[in-house]
């Protein structure tokens, strides 16, 4: 919070206008937009007939993060000093989608990003609606396929369930 | 830390310690040195990049309990059978195959090098780390690129035989590129004979693909791009020659690589040690018969001692590659244990390809045994390290392993290699999955037929299934073990692993089991014999079933029948029930109705039982079923059916023996209406067999329908 204070002061007396140029560390200290969606962001919204399901992360709103449940990316680019922000965020995004896209109608929990020095990890729980050797197939070309997008080492780590009501926590 | 402590005192000190870390860095501190205050520091060590990674990985043993790493850790995806192992495999790779295709076909979207800082500003740091070069973006070229001889150098360190000779065309072929690096070109293209080899990363496909790659035929490209480069080269250089002529007897233009080399000579250029081996590997293809090709070994071999070129061991196992793909017999075993005996002389060892090719000469199937792999073995344990330096060396073990297990049937030499293979890092030199599998089998083959049974048991454990599968051969085996062991509840297992394997259908192997599993039940605890019975009853059921699926399908290859022995057996085995309401006698009755349909081949090997299983019946209260057996047993002609169906109509009509011989003695008309249908129909059976009547007649169909529904419309 100091630190961040002390940014904007410099910031307002134009010393650091060079450096917030050509540093994104600095450029990114200022958030605005998480307080406002304080009430709805990350949560949903009970349905008349209480029909809809929730996984055990859908029924644990943000603020129980590292209490009930855990992060959906680990990555140390937004420790201080930290490299990569925006790139990580959009690459994290890259991946859920192109998880989602191409295990289509299969993932049943979201896509956990896990990096470990250059190695990204990419965890979730697959239906099992394809046989082994499809699942091995599309194994195979995500691993592939995204190794050669992100150009680092990227292995999957999946579980299978028999059908998506394994993962449903409750229904509201 | 030092210098914290000695710093503000006495600055010669400094001065010495100064000196010892200077020359630390450069590892020259003798051991003996010592600074004044008595501490000497070890010399440092320098550490490859990978060195800790090792060293951790050195601390965990392999787990015979999880699938291979190749495949995912999740009780669905992980395979269990030969099948699903190897098509597991190929999808998994496959897969990477398609995502590499993209990456090629739009190769103008994988154009942006991750690690570049963004907007390719000159930050002090590098936005990712490490580059990876193999997921850098790869350059393309066309007809219409501007190429120089940098990209020409650059396709030549990546193997790159396509992009190579592209870019080769379009400097402007033989004239255009600098001598240099057209024997650079050439020399690629002479190890790869033009051809853009199998790429590394396939490695699935390449196993799968492994029985048609390595045959020894002519497939040089006679007048190709590298014969043209060799011609434009001039002067030639001793390089030069080396290029072409290892390219050629690599590729078994034997012919002309000869005499190239003699020209090379003739010139008075120096040929390498390489070269001289692969000349020796293709020698064979210059002359026919056995004595000429030794002498032209003999003659290669002296030349290149005129030439002052010194052997080493791979001009060694070239020899014997030569001599072990010309035959057998006496005189090339001689000359391959000569050859032997004159390279140790000069102080060159046998590697363990050299070993394998003796292998070859020596352990053939039909022949006299040879002991060449006790000293083999004796001599490998003494070794620090086994060095992986030829292809043909990850041929050994599984060679080794089929003359233990074949060749000198000695579970002791089998015990010692599996050790051999397992210490350290010797693991990788067992080859790819395909020779890995065939190593397997043969172990568990010498250790079924030798080795104690607990042991045996142990070794199954831990091998199967993870680290192998075995094949229906292996299994008989393995079932000939359980057998001879009396386990009874690992037979009954068996079946289940039999399911598992995908071996379910083969009929040879289910009777084979059924058999043992009879041999076997007698003397077994009440619970293992509940545990044999559902097996058995389960084996029926998945026949069964099987066959209703064929019927519905229409497969191409219908699976074959359970024999009428091996029916017999299930019921021999799932009529030892004391209930009358025993889901067993619901077995039995399905197996008797399937071989009253005749739906088995060939006869009972053991009639008896059924004998005896329709008296149990009979004596349990399950006529029906006693009457199935009895006119089973009439139909097949077989001599106990008249006394089996005195014996049964006697217990159940509560009579002595001879007095049901003789009311079967009376006319048969006048028995119909006043017995049981089931007596009847044993009657009937009785009639049958004492007439000898053949199976074709009247009655029987008729009495052979009434079993198959039930006993009661007679």
């Amino acid at each position: 919070m100091n630190t961040s204070i002390i940014k904007l002061v410099q910031h307002s007396l134009g010393v650091s206008g060079v450096l917030g140029q050509c540093s994104p560390a600095l450029a990114s200290q200022l958030h605005t937009s998480a307080p406002l969606c304080r009430v709805v962001s990350g949560k949903y919204r009970i349905t008349k007939k209480r029909d809809k399901p929730l996984t055990y992360e859908m029924a644990n709103p943000p603020h129980y993060i590292a209490h009930r449940k855990s992060w959906n990316s680990w990555n140390t680019s937004n420790l201080k000093d930290g490299l990569r922000r925006s790139e990580t965020a959009l690459e994290d995004e890259f991946i859920r989608r192109f998880m989602t896209g191409t295990w289509h109608g299969l993932v049943c929990s979201e896509i956990i990003v896990k990096r470990q020095f250059n190695h990204i990890r990419v965890a979730g729980i697959i239906r099992r609606a394809v046989s082994p050797t499809k699942m091995y197939f599309l194994l195979g070309y995500t691993e592939e396929l995204l190794s050669n997008w992100l150009q680092c080492p990227v292995t999957l780590e999946l579980q299978t369930v028999d059908s998506f009501k394994d993962v449903v926590f409750k229904y509201i | 830390m030092y210098s914290n402590v000695v710093v503000p005192r006495h600055w010669t000190r400094l001065s010495c310690l100064c000196r010892s870390l200077t020359s630390l860095e450069g590892q020259k501190v003798p051991q003996t040195a010592k600074s004044s205050d008595g501490i000497s520091p070890p010399p440092r060590i320098r550490r490859g990049p990978t060195d800790i990674l090792q060293a951790l990985a050195a601390t965990v043993g392999t787990d015979p309990t999880a699938a291979h790493y190749k495949y995912h850790d999740d009780p669905y995806l992980i395979p269990l059978s030969n099948f699903r192992k190897r098509a597991y495999a190929l999808s998994a790779e496959a897969g990477r195959k398609a995502a590499a295709w993209i990456r090629d076909e739009h190769a103008d979207l994988f154009t942006t090098r991750e690690w570049d800082p963004p907007n390719k500003a000159k930050t002090p740091y590098f936005n990712a780390d490490p580059h990876i070069k193999a997921f850098e973006p790869k350059p393309i070229y066309n007809d219409e690129s501007k190429v120089t001889e940098a990209d020409l150098q650059y396709a030549i360190k990546n193997a790159l035989i396509e992009d190579s000779t592209k870019v080769f065309q379009l400097l402007g072929g033989v004239e255009g590129v600098n001598d240099e690096l057209k024997l650079q070109f050439l020399q690629l293209l002479c190890f790869y004979n033009e051809k853009e080899p199998d790429s590394m990363e396939w490695l699935e496909e390449r196993w799968f693909a492994a029985n048609t790659r390595d045959r020894q035929a002519t497939t040089w490209r006679v007048g190709g791009l590298a014969e043209k480069i060799f011609q434009s080269l001039e002067p030639k250089t001793s390089e030069a020659y080396c290029a072409i002529i290892q390219g050629m007897a690599k590729y078994y233009q034997a012919e002309r690589a000869h005499m190239l080399a003699s020209e090379a000579i003739e010139k008075g250029l120096q040929l390498s040690t390489s070269v001289y081996n692969s000349l020796l590997a293709c020698v064979g293809f210059l002359r026919e018969g056995t004595q000429m090709r030794i002498e032209a070994l003999k003659s290669t071999l002296a030349q290149m001692n005129e030439q002052g070129i010194s052997p080493n061991s791979e001009t060694l196992s070239a020899c014997l590659k030569s001599i072990s793909a010309w035959g057998g017999g006496k005189a090339l075993q001689q000359v391959a244990l000569q050859v032997v005996a004159e390279f140790r002389k000069l102080g060159i060892e046998p590697g363990l390809a050299a070993y394998y090719y003796l292998l070859c000469v020596f352990c053939k199937e039909r022949g006299p045994r040879y002991d060449l792999l006790s000293t083999m073995i004796n001599d490998l344990e003494k070794k620090q390290s086994l060095v992986a330096t030829e292809p043909a060396d990850t041929n050994f073990f599984i060679t080794a392993m089929g003359v233990c297990s074949d060749h000198l049937q000695n579970m002791d030499l089998a015990e010692r290699l599996h050790n051999l293979l397992m210490k350290d890092d010797n693991y990788k030199l067992v080859g790819d999955a395909y020779k890995e599998s065939i190593f397997y089998r043969h172990y568990v083959t010498v250790t079924c037929r030798l080795a104690p049974f607990e042991k045996t048991v142990e070794i199954l454990d831990t091998l199967i299934p993870n680290v192998y599968v075995p094949e229906p051969s292996v299994m008989e085996e393995i079932i000939k073990t359980l057998e001879v062991g009396g386990a009874g509840d690992r037979l009954a297992q068996a079946w289940s692993q039999l399911v598992v394997f995908g071996h379910a259908r083969r009929a040879r192997l289910v009777e084979r089991l059924l058999d043992a599993m009879c041999n076997t039940y007698q003397g077994q605890d009440e619970e293992i014999k509940a545990k044999m019975r559902s097996a058995a009853t389960d084996i029926l059921n998945f026949g069964i079933m099987s066959e209703e699926q064929e019927e519905t399908k229409e497969l191409r290859t219908p699976g074959q029948k359970l024999s009428a022995s091996a029916l017999c057996n299930i019921v021999d085995m799932c009529s030892d029930a004391k209930d009358k309401a025993d889901p067993g006698w619901q077995t039995v009755n399905a197996a008797l109705q399937k071989l009253g349909r005749e739906e088995a081949a060939g006869v009972p090997a053991k009639p008896q039982v059924l004998a005896d299983v329709a008296q149990k019946a009979v004596a349990i209260g399950q006529p029906a079923i006693a009457a199935a057996a009895v006119t089973y047993l009439a139909e097949c002609g077989f001599e106990e059916a008249m006394s089996a169906s005195v014996q049964v109509l006697s217990t159940m009509l509560n009579r002595p023996e001879s007095e049901v011989e003789a009311l079967l003695g009376q006319q048969h008309s006048s028995l119909t209406g006043a017995l049981h249908p089931s007596a009847m129909a044993i009657a009937e059976a009785y009639s049958i067999a004492k007439t000898g009547a053949p199976v074709q007649r009247e009655s029987s169909s008729s009495s052979s329908d009434s079993d198959s529904e039930s006993s009661d419309d007679e």
